[in-house]
């Protein structure tokens, strides 16, 4: 029973937020861009926390959900969770041909190959006709059995269904055998081939799960924001931050990633929003006319991708295990 | 024609991407660690071209005196200071930790230099000769490949006889028994990133004429000189100088009889394609896994 109060008490945080905060569309949006990192770390941490195989390429997945769901919905009137089990689809045969072709490879390779597969699918979404190449697509009107699209309310709840299927699939994936047979392949993948573990048929299960949710959480976000182009959905950046995000928080870890999204993404927006460069000059602790103050006001806005570099250096020289890393000796 | 056109043109390219390679290969190949920030350090060399070129009036092509030195040592601390404390670190957290170097550097150029692409124009920027009817040799490609060519023929050169060019060999053959013969291989790893920066630094440079400068340019570079070196082998010397002119010729005919738009494509296919059936690449000799 004392395992259960953790999760119950975050769940009914979560549930009672968008009640306590009101109606605060900025803080809204900055709360769905939290549950939606932390998704896409947790769904990510399947794979690369669990079974060790560090995905470069998941904006590919992410992608193929928003891609998919746009370019259906765009195009006809169908339910949008029709759309987004196509999307799954599409995710799905897109893990099944990397995982065809990574999985034969390790270390150096797998990483690379996964940025490989990713590039192809992002360079042939932007040659295309019918994905909008590099104009992207725009949805005009969207209908979910009648609530209110236009609040961002819905789309909260929504990734927090998300998040909590994820983190759900998770624990119970870390306590199936899969689960510890994922764990062993981390360990030493040649120990657990000897103990008779089908390497390729795992890690693909893995890979599968991983990419299945990662499209979820792509159509939920085309469908939020009603356009994509493959500069928001399916860049390099993106499997980047999904990665930090899992590090940051824990690596193999069930909260980890939501420790990390509740910690970048706010300070992803303090940059972003120029609130601390602003707070500074306008409480008068640097002066506004100096070249700091200056400095600060046009310019630290564009840098918290540079941020986001001096965290991740520092992260894996002094913290590789990630936050909770500190809190666990013993890499339970 | 047009044939022979691409050919000559992807080789001239595939010159100064093969010194790209080469640099990274060299740092897989003594350190095995893959370097993600290679791209940003070719971004580097290419501002420092242009500022050489604009503030001190240096051709290009005469500023590497200045660009490879301070690349080499540029790159010599960023491996004392960052890349030596996860050389026995998972590759996951060294491919992290470039990454994150990286970004560092692309974001403080990013704010240097704003996003604005610079063009470096000098006299003979768009200047050519045709060596047959049709064929026409750009000036400052056919400059970048024969430098290109003498630095490479210098690698050579220097990592077959010189005592720390054997050295470094060793440390890239056998870390362990290099250490047990009293070679200091951190030092060696210092020196292989410095020379790998600089060949890095330097393509930059000789690209500087003839492409946009821009604190992003890196990245397009970084998946080509990857290839490049899976192509050749991870870790070959001679793998990556055949890689980049493959890569280089690869490229400019995909662009001529497919289409401009998809001759990245072509390149991730066929770096797929080697993966999938000659994980060693091309010249490697020990197995892929």
């Amino acid at each position: 029973m004392k395992k259960a109060v953790i999760p119950v008490l975050l769940l009914s945080v979560g549930l009672l937020v968008p009640l306590v905060i009101g109606d605060n569309p900025y803080i809204t949006g900055i709360l769905i861009t939290v549950l939606m990192m932390a998704t896409l770390a947790s769904a990510w941490n399947i794979l690369g926390g669990y079974a060790g195989q560090y995905s470069f390429g998941h904006a590919a997945y992410f992608g193929a959900g928003a891609y998919t769901t746009m370019i259906i919905l765009s195009s006809s009137n169908s339910n949008p969770l029709v759309a987004m089990a196509a999307g799954v689809v599409v995710a799905g045969l897109i893990a099944l041909v990397t995982g065809a072709i990574v999985f034969r490879l390790r270390g150096h390779y797998f990483g690379l190959a996964s940025i490989a597969v990713a590039e192809i699918v992002r360079l042939v979404v932007l040659n295309l006709e019918f994905t909008g190449g590099a104009q992207g697509i725009l949805l005009t009107d969207v209908k979910f059995y009648g609530l209110d699209l236009n609040s961002k309310n819905p789309f909260y709840y929504g990734m927090l269904i998300a998040l909590v299927l994820t983190l759900g699939i998770t624990a119970l994936v870390r306590r199936s055998r899969t689960g510890y047979y994922l764990q062993a392949i981390r360990e030493d993948q040649d120990a657990a081939a000897s103990l008779g573990i089908n390497l390729a048929y795992h890690k693909n299960k893995a890979l599968l799960i991983s990419a299945a949710l990662t499209s979820v959480v792509g159509s939920l976000y085309a469908v939020y924001i009603r356009f994509i182009d493959t500069h928001a959905v399916l860049d390099l950046r993106l499997s980047i931050e999904i990665i930090l995000t899992a590090i940051i928080g824990g690596v193999g870890t069930l909260w980890g990633p939501l420790f990390g999204a509740l910690l970048l993404v706010p300070l992803a927006e303090i940059l972003r929003s120029n609130l601390l460069g602003e707070a500074l000059v306008s409480h008068g602790i640097v002066p506004e006319a100096s070249v700091v103050g200056i400095f600060l006001k046009e310019h630290l806005a564009h840098a918290h991708v540079l941020v986001y570099g001096i965290i991740t250096v520092l992260c894996i020289l002094y913290l590789p295990k990630g936050i909770l890393g500190l809190f666990r000796r013993n890499g339970k | 024609m047009l044939f022979l056109q691409s050919l000559i043109s992807g080789l001239l390219t595939g010159g100064v991407y093969a010194l790209a390679g080469i640099g990274m290969s060299l740092v897989f190949g003594v350190m095995n660690v893959s370097n993600f920030a290679h791209g940003d350090l070719m971004m580097l060399g290419m501002y420092m071209a242009y500022f050489v070129f604009t503030l001190l009036h240096i051709d290009p092509y005469i500023s590497l005196v200045l660009v490879m030195p301070t690349a080499f040592l540029f790159g010599f601390a960023l491996e004392k200071v960052f890349i030596n404390r996860v050389i026995h670190h998972p590759h996951q957290n060294q491919i992290l930790l470039t990454i994150g170097l990286g970004l560092i550097m692309s974001n403080s150029a990013l704010l240097a230099f704003t996003s604005d692409p610079r063009i470096l124009t000098t006299s003979y920027s768009s200047s050519s000769f045709n060596i047959l009817r049709d064929v026409s040799v750009s000036v400052p490609l056919l400059l970048s490949f024969l430098i290109t060519c003498v630095i490479t023929a210098t690698l050579y050169l220097f990592l077959a006889k010189s005592r720390t060019g054997m050295a470094l060999r060793a440390t890239s053959q056998n870390r362990e028994a290099a250490q047990l013969m009293g070679i200091n291989v951190s030092r060696m790893s210092a020196i292989a990133f410095g020379i790998g920066t600089a060949l890095a630094a330097t393509a930059g440079a000789l690209i500087a004429p003839t492409y946009y400068i821009h604190p992003l340019a890196g990245h397009s570079f970084l998946l080509k000189a990857f290839t490049i070196c899976v192509l050749g082998g991870l870790g070959s010397v001679v793998g990556a100088t055949v890689g980049g002119l493959i890569i280089g010729v690869v490229e400019s005919m995909s662009s001529t009889y497919i289409s401009t738009d998809w001759k990245d494509v072509v390149v991730f296919v066929l770096f797929l394609a080697v993966l999938l059936f000659r994980p060693q690449g091309l010249f490697g000799k020990k197995g892929g896994q």
